[in-house]
């Protein structure tokens, strides 16, 4: 490990030990990733699918299961974090590992209308929900280049 | 509580949270398997107390790794506090007397009393988290309700009201509960019930045990004070 990636470490380290602990001091505006899936690596996308949209109801049973067994929704809390880093910070790794994450999961084939043949290309793109006033405002802040659905990037 | 007990039993509470976070990562891609299996491993050593200098270290060593992995923690202030456990076990394993140990020990407690009252603290500043507007945003648009159902927990604005204030006062007035055991122990009940909460509406699970695991820290300080201050 080079010293700047040990310092960098360290960086990392430090809120750790040295915590600020403000939980929730502001409802800062909230990330979605959406995806779209692409016939060519030229086309223009006109839907987008949220992706992981959370289920319209969970039992108290599985709240209390996900008690000792959470991955999926801690890998989404995960991805919420990488959003936000991606928007205010934006670095490779950040937009490399919500582009890993979207393509494990076309390949697990859960994700609706996925057909790797007919639309082989996908991008992401962040929408930041807000409030102002009563009304709900979405505004897309990042918009990935397009992506082999199992390949690296087109363009 | 002794010294020594309420180490140990922090170091087997910090032990099963670190099996639950790991058993997590064995299904994702390879390299956090690479980094998750040892954690696992490690732990169940630490869990049965084999060689607590060197495990300790040694998941000090991979928590670094693991924090260059993800660039920072995977599950923000849970991987936090998990790490600042973890490095106070580590360094009271290498104080030189029983005093440092004490004063180690006692850091990680006063940083659980003040994990409670600085998040009191800056919601009772925010006139959003007074009037409930801001546990109406968490359940109106934030990343963070489980289901869509708890959504409509928004359309509830007397009791986000009094769920606001009820959070707000637990955290700002827990610092009182250590003036005596019974209402520490009331405290820390309040706290556990807060953090199953949490984990229920949102999926906040990691918060739930790493924070147990932090508990026997101030059960032992604020013996060692009462004890001191009966002298």
């Amino acid at each position: 490990m080079s010293v700047e990636a040990m310092l960098q470490t360290i960086k990392l380290l430090l809120p750790a030990l040295m915590p600020s602990w403000r939980f929730f001091s502001v409802i800062a505006p909230s990330p979605r990733i959406e995806i779209t899936l692409l016939k060519t690596a030229k086309d223009t996308p006109d839907s987008w699918q949220e992706f992981r949209p959370r289920p319209a109801h969970l039992s108290i049973g599985s709240m209390l299961k996900r008690m000792f067994y959470n991955a999926r929704w801690n890998e989404a809390l995960f991805l919420t974090s990488l959003a936000e880093r991606l928007s205010s910070n934006p670095t490779e790794h950040s937009s490399q590992e919500i582009l890993k994450r979207i393509k494990a999961e076309l390949v697990r084939n859960s994700f609706d209308s996925f057909d790797s043949a007919a639309t082989p290309h996908l991008q992401f793109r962040l929408v930041f929900v807000h409030r102002e006033g009563e009304q709900l405002q979405k505004h897309v802040t990042f918009i990935s280049p397009v992506y082999g659905s199992f390949g690296d990037t087109d363009s | 509580m002794s010294l020594d007990y309420a180490i140990r039993l922090t170091e087997i509470l910090l032990a099963l949270a670190f099996i639950q976070q790991s058993i997590e990562h064995f299904r994702a891609p390879r390299d956090e398997q690479r980094l998750f299996i040892p954690r696992f491993i490690l732990s169940i050593l630490l869990l049965f107390g084999f060689q607590t200098q060197w495990v300790c270290l040694a998941l000090v060593i991979l928590a670094l790794f693991i924090l260059r992995r993800f660039q920072g923690p995977y599950n923000g202030g849970s991987d936090r506090m998990g790490l600042l456990v973890l490095c106070c076990l580590s360094l009271i394993n290498f104080m030189p007397s029983s005093l440092w140990r004490e004063y180690v020990f006692g850091y990680l407690a006063i940083q659980l009393v003040l994990s409670y009252f600085f998040s009191g603290w800056v919601k009772i500043k925010n006139p959003e988290w007074r009037n409930g507007q801001a546990l109406r945003d968490v359940f109106q648009f934030s990343a963070y309700p489980v289901s869509e159902a708890l959504r409509t927990w928004m359309n509830w604005p007397r009791l986000l009201v009094v769920m606001s204030w009820s959070v707000i006062l637990f955290e700002l007035l827990f610092p009182l509960s250590l003036m005596t055991p019974t209402t520490l122990i009331i405290g820390l009940v309040i706290a556990s019930t807060f953090h199953l909460a949490n984990a229920c509406l949102f999926g906040f699970n990691r918060f739930f045990w790493i924070w147990m695991a932090a508990y026997p820290s101030i059960l032992w300080l604020q013996q060692r004070i009462f004890i001191v201050e009966q002298l």
